[in-house]
């Protein structure tokens, strides 16, 4: 519970720290779409390498980035199987027959075992998944014994247009992931909220309150640690008197689960009641128009964001109507 | 032997600035019986910390705690029942908003036994007995516990932890955010069951003057570090308590102050305020 980060902010002086949070999360925005209207591997390429320009002028560390790839890595990986697998267009390149037999399973549960073994030390964990992973591919593909039970076989089949989706496809993930890291990492919550609150403030037209939907994006956004630390004193409070989260009948874990959420929920209201009457006791009036310590102001920076975003924008917009012709 | 401390530190990780450290290599024994021990120390000083390594619900980062010949230490040990530590050693935690979630206080106070396979009706029992123990009457046992007052509150939390009988009580601050007269009802209330079943309990305070009149042991905690362990009397005669950001108790400090004031020669060393107030009239002032 101690490695959660929300918002991820580290704090910095590089480019995009100082670019009001309007133009970034304005930015961001509408690049995002922009690699949507890519449609090209080349193309996509190319905004990557435009994207990672972008680090490179922000001084973020890729190694950061990465580290936010981390949870989604999965995702990455199920994407890219599943384009290769499904997408049947152009030259064919590989096509064999998986035997999936009797001896190949427990060859690969055998490979599983010794993959689970070697994981232990706990070193290039990711290597050993990839050897288990082609391991066990070659064992349905090239072990075949005589006097093995065949039980079903399945036809791989890949195509040329299924690797180039795959990973065209994942590459924009990978754009559109680092595009919303930059901005997480460089922005100050209390900012991002004030963003927020300043661009939809048009809505106010049609009865859409952005200040109370900034207020309680960074009440929120405020309380998830606090609530976090509470949590935590609940566990240790009921682990003191022998509520067990690990073991016990499934009836048993339901009770405890029960004994964490009632004082969860108790103590988030008191805390909601405390808060409202701090605000109260300082003249917050909600929908009154207020003065902020710090003022949001544009400068050069937002500027040139602005000018690369729509320069991107109108060139990913000429590609996806093939005005450029290429 | 009860527990025992052998040089324990305990860091909490932080992101902002490295490490914090909690305690740092603290030493100390408890015995299984027979104990009534104040542990002292101003905010921050790892009190709590100290108090969670005894019943193993947080383990120390370097060093080792043996409870009840139980030996934590950094890792999680599969031959080790945490449970059945935590029924030896029953931690009441400063809030009862943390623990408390049944809808009637008996169902509450038999939280605690029915995890350890205690029978219902034992548990029932158990829960009854701990109720009278905390001097709250059966009438309270089909009330909900959050329609309590603040004081009742904690004497249903604490009862949550004597109904699971355990041999070694560790409270964590209860007098704190109760009137003068409640603190002392409590007080007394943790003298007679200490007396009753000769458990060793263990209190975290920062009341001088409770810890003064009575506690026999005083356990001082200051930046994580132990830096006393002795006799209340000796902890307020012989050492210096600014540097442990302490205070002393009520009667030494207004019996200092007369003897400066009015130049008299009064013994200060007076454990309560009727003692206080008879040494000063032998002293034949008023």
């Amino acid at each position: 519970m101690n490695g959660i980060i929300i918002g991820q902010f580290i704090p910095g002086d590089g480019f995009f720290y100082k670019v009001d949070p309007r133009s970034k999360i304005a930015g961001i925005f509408f690049l995002m779409i922009a690699v949507f209207l890519l449609k090209d591997i080349y193309q996509v390429l190319g905004a990557l390498l435009l994207t990672f320009g972008l680090l490179i002028i922000g001084k973020i560390s890729f190694i950061k980035v990465l580290k936010g790839l981390k949870p989604i890595f999965i995702l990455l990986i199920f994407t890219f199987v599943f384009q290769i697998l499904i997408n049947r267009q152009g030259n064919i390149l590989v096509d064999t027959n998986l035997n999936i037999s009797l001896i190949n399973i427990g060859l690969v549960i055998i490979l599983f075992v010794i993959w689970r073994f070697l994981a232990k030390f706990k070193k290039f964990n990711f290597l050993l998944f990839l050897g288990f992973l082609f391991g066990s591919i070659f064992i349905f593909i090239y072990s075949s014994f005589s006097f093995d039970y065949n039980l079903t076989s399945f036809n791989l089949q890949i195509y040329e247009k299924g690797i180039e989706m795959s990973i065209f496809v994942v590459i924009r993930l990978l754009i559109i992931i680092t595009l919303s890291t930059i901005l997480t990492l460089t922005t100050k919550p209390t900012d991002l909220t004030q963003g927020l609150e300043s661009l939809l403030s048009p809505l106010k037209k049609i009865g859409f309150n952005s200040e109370d939907f900034a207020l309680i994006i960074s009440i929120s956004l405020r309380y998830i640690p606090t609530i976090f630390d509470e949590a935590n004193k609940i566990m240790q409070a009921q682990a003191s008197r022998g509520a067990d989260f690990s073991e016990g009948k499934l009836k048993e874990k339901l009770k405890q689960v029960i004994s964490l959420l009632i004082p969860m929920f108790i103590i988030a209201f008191m805390r909601s009641e405390e808060l409202a009457d701090a605000m109260e006791s300082r003249n917050f009036v909600p929908g009154k128009a207020r003065t902020r310590i710090h003022e949001l102001n544009y400068s050069y920076r937002d500027v040139l964001v602005t000018a690369f975003t729509v320069v991107f924008f109108a060139v990913a917009l000429l590609f996806r109507l093939n005005v450029l012709g290429y | 032997m009860g527990i025992r401390f052998n040089e324990v530190s305990h860091k909490y990780s932080s992101f902002s600035d490295g490490n914090l450290s909690a305690i740092y290599q603290v030493s100390l024994k408890i015995k299984a019986k027979d104990e009534f021990i104040a542990l002292v120390g101003h905010t921050g000083s790892g009190k709590t910390t100290l108090a969670k390594h005894m019943n193993a619900l947080i383990f120390p980062t370097e060093g080792n705690v043996e409870i009840f010949n139980k030996i934590i230490t950094k890792k999680r040990n599969r031959d080790i029942k945490y449970n059945e530590i935590r029924k030896k050693v029953g931690l009441v935690f400063q809030f009862p908003e943390y623990q408390l979630f049944e809808e009637t206080v008996l169902k509450d106070i038999m939280f605690g036994p029915l995890n350890f396979h205690i029978s219902k009706e034992e548990a029932r029992n158990l829960a009854i007995n701990a109720l009278k123990l905390v001097g709250l009457d059966e009438s309270y046992s089909n009330r909900n516990p959050y329609n309590l007052s603040g004081g009742e509150k904690k004497r249903v939390s604490i009862a949550g932890i004597l109904a699971m009988d355990p041999d070694i009580l560790v409270l964590d601050e209860p007098t704190s955010g109760l009137d003068p007269a409640g603190k002392r009802v409590l007080m007394e209330l943790f003298k007679d069951i200490h007396k009753r079943t000769n458990k060793t309990i263990i209190i975290i305070t920062h009341d001088m003057d409770l810890v003064y009149e009575y506690f026999s042991r005083a356990v001082v905690m200051n930046e994580g570090e132990l830096v006393y362990d002795g006799s209340p009397e000796s902890l307020f005669k012989e050492h210096d308590l600014s540097k442990n950001h302490l205070d002393y108790p009520n009667t030494i400090k207004v019996l200092t102050h007369l003897n400066k004031t009015l130049k008299l020669n009064l013994n200060v060393y007076q454990k309560t305020a009727i003692d206080a107030l008879k040494e000063i009239e032998k002293a034949g002032i008023l």
